[in-house]
């Protein structure tokens, strides 16, 4: 006999008790994996789409928000605010290579696909794209897809699309990338201006500096130049990395919630544990267990509802985030993510940080009714009916 | 004459919780080691409480219980769940055993606590219960045994620490003849084996076997 085979045997005496029990850490603790997995994959993504961006300075309007700069990674459609005239100033700095996005959207089979309208030439040497099929070709009647779209929408070469009611002929899918230039469809820029009447204007404006060391004379000199604000792209994802901080701890805080309520379940099943076993522990007291012992023992059951709980709402929690992940895909707000894999991330680490923490609330909550059964007195005990 | 294995001196218990009562008043009496004694008398007279006592189970109002010359009275706790581990074994009358655990892990159970090796624990529950006649109940739980059954396995548990003193209150109090005539035969085999055997009692046929046999009336020991 040891102790854990005696907390063992006392811990599913009343089996839908310990069920229930176990249930509602198991809950909160998958919820709580849920949401530090996708938090833990929204970072990841976003650190990605800056990568894609290829740029070290994103070129705005004055007076953008943080909302807007994390469009600029989205791929979310944009206001089209910097003109011409302040493309053609950027562009004219030397050391720099200047890339003006219009992004816009457009439905196809009545679902949102990103359009960016880009200039053609210069966007090819910028990202180093490759075709999948077809041939790279931008002009007043040519369009050219993401892998993903073409996915999605079973687009091939020389297939008609309608934007804005103008028709374009496919001419090329990109290489898959695995990020969000799968997902849009390609435009000229003076087409896609055109199309969507927004004059000579365009959304955004991304930078390649051609020497490092000169990045803070740009920052200062291109606000310079024209009327336009300048974002770093580790700027740009700081401040994208700080709402999805905000948000994930939000989320986080109403996980602990969930859990803080799970654990007075525990501290309930204890409690009743211990009037139920009052008698129980006065045996064991006649049979030589010191206080330290009856408190051991309660207090392990209590740790064991937790590594139970713990190792149940792992699972739920990987589930959730494996089966979940295409549909979360879908909303707005993750839309972007781009691949499915960003949201499916199983770290260890986030796993053994969730089963550590579900055991020391599940021990903190057995605290209480672990002491009130050690100071029982034996007699007390002994006697109870 | 054997030394006394316990001696009481002036040994009060009262209990206050508004109402003052005296559960035993200065009682003053010794056991002599390796003795059957009998502890009688009416209900609410004192009986169990110094069997509790007696036990380390409570601790007096005021005088002193001496085991083996030791005040158990001055003991801490810990020291007297030790005592209790190593030196003495309990029988109650409602048995008392875990339903959670088979016959044999009650019997381990005890051995658990008192620090036996673990590996030691089944051949020796296996042994003492097959001392009282249950070795074919090893794996059967304290529901699916009767009463007689029950309180023999409650012998064997008070016997895996090997302990020097079996202090039983009213073992046979819930048990029909049969089952306690078999229960006193084996109360008797284990006090020729040397251990000091103490039992509180309404029961005649326990008395019987007894080598004295003290009276409590209204908390005072009645010569």
């Amino acid at each position: 006999m040891t102790r854990r085979k005696l907390v063992l045997r006392n811990l599913v005496r009343k089996k839908s008790r310990f069920l229930f029990t176990v249930l509602g850490i198991a809950v909160g603790v998958a919820s709580l994996v849920t949401l530090l997995s996708l938090g833990s994959g929204l970072e990841a993504e976003v650190r990605k789409q800056a990568d894609v961006l290829g740029a070290e300075l994103v070129v705005t309007p004055k007076g953008w928000c943080a909302y807007e700069q994390i469009s600029v990674l989205t791929g979310e459609s944009l206001p089209e605010a910097i003109p011409n005239e302040d493309v053609e100033k950027v562009t004219a700095i030397p050391g720099l290579t200047a890339i003006p996005y219009l992004v816009q959207r457009t439905a196809l089979r009545n679902q949102p696909v990103t359009v960016v309208g880009i200039p053609p030439d210069a966007m090819k040497k910028f990202k180093n794209w490759e075709m999948d099929r077809g041939e790279y070709l931008l002009d007043q009647q040519s369009a050219v897809v993401g892998f993903g779209v073409a996915k999605q929408f079973e687009l091939n070469p020389d297939q008609i699309l309608t934007i804005r009611g103008t028709e374009f002929r496919l001419r090329g899918v990109l290489k898959e990338l695995g990020n969000r230039d799968d997902l849009a469809i390609y435009l000229d820029l003076s087409v896609a201006q055109k199309i969507y009447q927004v004059g000579d204007k365009v959304s955004f404006i991304a930078v390649k500096v051609h020497d490092l060391t000169q990045m803070d004379r740009y920052i200062l000199e291109i606000p310079e130049q024209a009327n336009v604000a300048v974002v770093s792209d580790k700027q740009l994802v700081k401040s994208v990395l700080a709402i999805v901080g905000a948000v994930r701890t939000t989320l986080l805080l109403i996980a602990a919630v969930a859990i803080l309520a799970a654990c007075f379940g525990i501290v309930n099943t204890m409690m009743t544990a211990t009037y139920e076993r009052k008698r129980e522990v006065g045996i064991l007291q006649a049979l030589g267990a010191r206080k330290s012992t009856i408190f051991s023992l309660f207090l392990w059951e209590s740790a064991f509802y937790g590594f139970f709980g713990g190792v149940l709402g792992i699972l739920a929690g990987s589930a959730f985030s494996y089966f979940a992940a295409p549909y979360l895909g879908h909303s707005e707000f993750s839309a972007f993510l781009g691949s499915e894999q960003s949201v499916r991330i199983f770290s260890l680490e986030i796993m053994g940080q969730c089963l550590v923490f579900s055991l020391l609330v599940a021990s903190l909550a057995g605290v209480y009714p672990a002491w009130r059964a050690a100071r029982l007195s034996p007699v007390e005990a002994i006697s109870y009916e | 004459m054997n030394e006394p294995i316990y001696r009481t001196e002036k040994l009060t218990k009262a209990y206050d919780d508004g109402y003052r009562t005296v559960a035993l008043a200065d009682v003053d009496l010794e056991i002599p080691r390796g003795s059957l004694s009998c502890i009688m008398g009416p209900s609410g007279h004192g009986k169990s409480t110094l069997l509790h006592l007696l036990g380390g189970l409570d601790r007096p109002t005021s005088g002193k219980v001496y085991l083996d010359g030791l005040d158990l009275s001055a003991m801490n706790a810990n020291i007297l769940a030790e005592v209790r581990g190593r030196r003495i074994g309990f029988v109650f009358q409602f048995f008392n055993l875990l339903p959670v655990l088979s016959v044999q892990e009650n019997v381990e159970v005890a051995m658990m606590l008192a620090r036996v090796p673990t590996s030691e624990h089944p051949a020796r529950a296996r042994e003492l219960l097959g001392l009282v006649g249950l070795e074919d109940k090893l794996y059967a739980r304290p529901h699916q045994l009767s009463g007689g059954q029950r309180q023999r396995v409650a012998v064997a548990r008070a016997l895996a620490n090997d302990p020097d003193i079996l202090l039983m209150d009213e073992p046979s109090g819930n048990l029909d003849s049969n089952s306690e005539r078999e229960l006193l035969d084996h109360i008797r085999r284990i006090n020729q084996q040397g251990k000091t055997v103490v039992i509180v009692t309404h029961s005649p046929n326990v008395a019987a076997i007894a080598g004295s046999i003290l009276h409590l009336r209204d908390g005072r020991l009645v010569v």
